[in-house]
C-alpha cells in the first residue's frame, strides 16, 4: 500500500513539473490584477460541475478534510481546465484563453479510522498580461508609448490532511497548508520615438505562507448531512531576490454545506463560504459565495448541474466585483469503478468597475483507485 | 498499473500543450492595471563631467588613410593641403628578354602613366584643377609644408583641369593622353595622366625613383581627397633599355607609392584648455564622468545625451562636414587610454557651426550600468581620424556656464512583488 501511494504521489508531482504549469490556477481574471491575485477554486471537477455545492462533501475536493474519512481506498485525482474568456471594457472586447490544472491530490486510509491526503491546489492565480498605450511629457515633447506588464505563475496551496470518523455520524479532519509559489514578472515600455530605448525589466517573485484548517461532517439523518469548515492563513510573504517586498495578511475563512440525498440516484447540495479578504489591505473586500447543485443518476454515469454566485475580493471601487456561474457535467466510471473521468462545462460571468468577463471553461478530471 | 500511470501523465501533457493567450488591453491607472507603474525620470547632470582634457597626435598625416588636398582662402589665412608621394624605381637595369636573364642599362623613359584615385570631392566644386609638381625623392613622413615650398614653386610638370577632362568625349583628352573613369557606385574618380619625358624623367642614378606633389585649385570649395594603399598612386613606366647597343622599348610592372602623405598649412593649433576633436594630427578629448550610483545601481538608462558647447566655430574645409564619435575606454590612462571599440555614438559636425552639439550616448551609459568596473570615461574623437582638416573645440568643465553636461533619462526599478 505504501508503495502504491508513493508511486501515485510521484506521478502527480512529477507530471506538473514536466508541464511547467501545474501551479497555475483554474481561472485567471482581470479582477485579480489589482491585489493579490485571483483566488483559486478548491473543487474537483465533480464539485465544480455542481457549482461547487458538493465541495464540502467531496473527499477529492481540497476544500474540507472531513469527507476524506469515507474515501475507503487509495485514490488519486487530477483536474485540468481550458478557459475561453471574453473581457469587455469600454466597448472593447478581448478574447483570451488559458489552460490550468487546479487540483491534484492523493488520499488513502492508513488505519481503520484514519485517512491521510496530500496534494495541492491553487491558492492564488497570478497570471495575467496587460498592455496599454499612453503618453507623457518627456524632454519637452509628448512621448507616446506602449506598456506591457505581465505576471506568470501562482501561489499553490500544498495540503497535508488527516481525517477520521469519531463516530458513525461524525467525521472530522484537519489540514496543514503550505503556501508556496512564484511568478515571473516583466515590465516593458516601448516608446514611439525610437531614440528612447525600450524598457525591459523582469524579476522572479517568490511567495510563501502557512495555514491550518479544520472541518466536521455530521450525518443528521439518513440522506441528510451537514458540514462546516474553517481555515486560517497567516500572511503571504513576497520576496524578490531574497529581499522581502511585501507581507500581506491572508484571510480567515469559514463555510458550510448541506447535502440531501432522498434516494441513491438523486442528491442535492448547497454550500456557502465567507472569507475575510479585507485583511489584505486597501482595495480588498470580504467575500461571500453561495452555491447550489444536484447530481442525478448512478455513480457510474451521473448528470450534474449547479449554480453559484459570489464576490471577488479585489477592486479599487467601493464594491466588490461579483461573479455568477452555471455549470453542468457528467462522469464515467471505468474498470469496475477503479478509474473515473469527469467532464464539466462552466459558464461564468464577472462584473465590476465597468468591466465584464464572460468565461467558458471546459473541465476534465481523472480519478484512479488502484 | 503502469498503463494507468502513463495514461495519467499523457492526459496531463496533452492538455498542457494548449496555447495560452493572456494579453488584455488595460486602462491605466485604473482598476484593472497593476498597482506598480513604470517610473521614468529625466535628469540633467550639470556637474557630472570633470577632469576633462585634450590630446593631439594620434594619427599623423602620413598615417592617414587619405591624402588631403585643399586650397581654401580664409579671413586670416589660407588652408592649403598638398598631397606628396614617392614612387621607388626599378633600378638602373632592366630585363631585355623574357626567356633569359640578360639585362641592359635603362637609357631613359619614353613616357609614363600616373593613376590617381580621387575618393572624395564636392560635386558643387567647379573648375577643379590639379597641378602636378616634381618633388625631391628625399621626401619622407617628416616632410613639412615648408620643406617643399621651393619645389612646389618651380617644379610644375603638369596642369590638369578635371572638369574639362570630364567633359571630353569618352572622358579622354586625345591631345594630352589623359583620361578619367567615373565610378558612380563608390563615388570615385580614376585619373590616368600621361607624363611625357620631361614630366617623367627616369634617372638611373636615383634608381628611377620619382616624387610628386599635387596642388589643387577651383573657383570655390577646393577640397578633395586622394586614395592611398589599394587606391593610391600607381605609375606605369614606358622605358628604353640598351640591348647590345640597340635601344629597345620595355614596359615594366606598375609601381605603387610606398610613401603617400600630405603637407598642409597652417599647422594645427596646439591644444589648450578647450576640448579639441579632429584636425591633423588628430586630437581627442577625454571626459571623466561621475556617474551617479543611484542611476547606475538600480535603474535602467533608456536615453542619455551628451551636450557640448563649441568654444569656437568648427574649422576646416566648408564642404567637409565630419563625424565625431563618443566611445568609452577599457582603462583610464589619460591620453593613452585604450579605446573600447565595441560601442560608439556619433554626430555630424558642420564647419562654421557654433550650435550646441548633442551626442546620444545611451548605449555607453548602459555599459557602465551593467559593468560597474568599467571606467566612466568618454573619449571624443573623429570617426575618421586625420581624414579631414576639420576640427572643433568645446568648452571644458572649468567653464561653468558652458561646461559639458549629460542628460539622462532612466527608469527606476519596477516594484515587483507589491500587491
Amino acid at each position: 500500500m505504501t508503495h502504491r501511494i508513493g508511486g501515485i504521489i510521484a506521478v502527480l508531482l512529477v507530471a506538473p513539473a514536466l508541464t511547467g504549469r501545474a501551479m497555475a490556477a483554474a481561472q485567471d481574471s482581470q479582477f485579480g490584477i489589482r491585489g493579490l491575485g485571483t483566488p483559486g477554486r478548491w473543487e474537483s471537477v465533480r464539485s465544480r460541475s455542481t457549482g461547487g455545492a458538493f465541495a464540502p462533501f467531496d473527499p477529492l475536493s481540497p476544500l474540507m478534510e472531513a469527507p476524506l474519512a469515507d474515501i475507503g481506498q487509495l485514490t488519486a485525482t487530477a483536474a485540468g481546465g481550458t478557459s475561453h474568456r471574453d473581457v469587455q471594457e469600454g466597448g472593447t472586447t478581448t478574447a483570451l484563453r488559458t489552460t490550468r490544472f487546479p487540483v491534484m491530490g492523493v488520499a488513502g486510509p492508513v488505519a481503520p479510522r484514519l485517512t491521510v491526503a496530500a496534494g495541492f491546489t491553487t491558492y492564488l492565480d497570478k497570471s495575467w498580461d496587460v498592455s496599454f498605450r499612453d503618453s507623457f511629457l518627456l524632454r519637452g515633447v509628448m512621448q507616446r508609448y506602449t506598456d506591457e506588464i505581465t505576471s506568470d505563475g501562482s501561489v499553490a496551496d500544498v495540503r497535508l490532511a488527516v481525517a477520521g470518523r469519531v463516530s458513525r455520524r461524525i467525521a472530522i479532519g484537519v489540514g496543514l497548508h503550505v503556501l508556496a509559489g512564484s511568478t515571473r514578472n516583466t515590465a516593458q515600455r516601448r516608446f514611439d520615438d525610437s531614440t528612447f530605448n525600450p524598457v525591459q525589466q523582469s524579476a522572479e517573485v517568490r511567495y510563501d505562507g502557512l495555514g491550518v484548517s479544520g472541518s466536521v461532517l455530521i450525518g443528521l439523518a439518513p440522506g441528510l448531512s451537514l458540514s462546516g469548515w474553517a481555515r486560517s492563513d497567516t500572511r503571504l510573504r513576497a520576496k524578490v531576490a531574497d529581499t522581502t517586498s511585501a507581507v500581506t495578511d491572508l484571510p480567515t475563512m469559514v463555510g458550510g454545506g448541506l447535502l440531501f440525498a432522498p434516494s441513491p440516484s438523486v442528491r442535492f447540495a448547497a454550500s456557502t463560504a465567507w472569507r475575510s479578504w479585507s485583511r489584505a489591505g486597501a482595495g480588498a473586500f470580504d467575500t461571500w459565495t453561495w452555491s447550489a447543485g444536484a447530481e442525478f443518476g448512478s455513480r457510474r454515469m451521473p448528470i450534474r448541474l449547479g449554480a453559484r454566485r459570489g464576490q471577488m475580493p479585489f477592486s479599487l471601487g467601493t464594491e466588490a466585483p461579483t461573479e455568477t456561474a452555471a455549470s453542468l457535467g457528467t462522469g464515467r466510471a471505468f474498470a469496475q469503478g477503479r478509474a473515473l473521468i469527469d467532464l464539466g462545462l462552466e459558464r461564468l460571468e464577472r462584473r465590476g468597475g465597468g468591466l465584464t468577463e464572460r468565461v467558458w471553461t471546459v473541465l476534465v478530471g481523472l480519478t484512479v483507485r488502484p | 498499473m503502469t498503463r494507468r500511470r502513463l495514461a495519467l501523465v499523457g492526459a496531463v501533457l496533452l492538455v498542457a500543450a494548449c496555447v495560452e493567450r493572456l494579453t488584455a488591453p488595460g486602462h491605466c491607472p485604473g482598476d484593472f492595471c497593476p498597482s506598480g507603474q513604470i517610473t521614468v525620470v529625466d535628469t540633467l547632470l550639470t556637474t557630472a563631467i570633470n577632469r576633462d582634457s585634450s590630446y593631439r597626435g594620434y594619427v599623423l598625416a602620413h598615417q592617414s588613410a587619405l591624402m588631403l588636398a585643399a586650397h581654401l582662402p580664409g579671413a586670416t589665412d589660407t588652408l592649403d593641403g598638398r598631397p606628396i608621394f614617392r614612387i621607388n624605381g626599378i633600378g638602373s637595369h632592366f630585363s631585355i628578354s623574357t626567356v633569359d636573364t640578360s639585362r641592359g642599362p635603362i637609357l631613359g623613359a619614353d613616357s609614363a602613366r600616373l593613376q590617381l584615385y580621387i575618393v572624395r570631392r564636392d560635386t558643387a566644386t567647379h573648375n577643379l584643377r590639379l597641378q602636378l609638381y616634381r618633388l625631391p625623392i628625399t621626401i619622407d613622413s617628416s616632410t613639412t609644408f615648408a620643406d617643399v615650398t621651393g619645389p612646389f614653386t618651380d617644379s610644375l610638370v603638369r596642369n590638369i583641369n578635371i572638369d574639362t577632362l570630364l567633359a571630353q568625349p569618352g572622358r579622354k583628352d586625345t591631345v594630352t593622353g589623359d583620361s578619367v573613369v567615373v565610378d558612380t557606385v563608390n563615388h570615385r574618380l580614376l585619373l590616368s595622366l600621361k607624363l611625357d619625358t620631361t614630366a617623367a624623367r627616369y634617372v638611373g642614378t636615383d634608381s628611377g625613383s620619382v616624387a610628386y606633389g599635387i596642388r589643387i585649385a577651383a573657383d570655390t570649395l577646393a577640397s578633395i581627397a586622394f586614395g592611398k594603399g589599394t587606391f593610391g598612386p600607381v605609375l606605369q613606366w614606358y622605358l628604353r633599355v640598351d640591348s647590345l647597343g640597340m635601344p629597345v622599348a620595355r614596359k615594366p610592372g606598375t609601381l605603387g607609392a610606398p610613401l603617400a602623405s600630405f603637407v598642409f598649412a597652417p599647422p594645427a593649433a596646439p591644444v589648450d584648455s578647450t576640448l579639441a576633436v579632429g584636425g591633423v594630427p588628430s586630437a581627442r578629448s577625454l571626459l571623466r564622468v561621475a556617474f551617479p550610483k543611484a542611476i547606475r545601481d538600480s535603474s535602467q538608462v533608456i536615453r542619455a545625451t551628451l551636450f557640448l558647447v563649441p568654444a569656437v566655430a568648427a574649422r576646416g574645409a566648408p564642404a567637409d562636414s565630419f563625424v565625431i564619435e563618443a566611445r568609452t575606454v577599457f582603462a583610464d590612462f589619460g591620453g593613452k587610454s585604450p579605446v573600447d571599440l565595441r560601442l560608439g555614438d556619433t554626430t555630424i559636425i558642420h564647419i562654421g557651426s557654433t550650435d550646441t552639439v548633442k551626442i546620444e550616448v545611451t548605449n555607453l551609459l548602459q555599459v557602465w550600468a551593467a559593468d560597474s568596473t568599467h571606467p566612466t570615461v568618454l573619449v571624443l574623437r573623429p570617426e575618421s581620424e586625420a581624414q579631414f582638416f576639420g576640427e572643433i573645440r568645446f568648452y571644458p568643465s572649468v567653464a561653468a556656464a558652458f561646461r559639458p553636461t549629460l542628460q539622462v533619462t532612466f527608469v527606476r526599478r519596477f516594484p515587483f512583488g507589491v500587491p
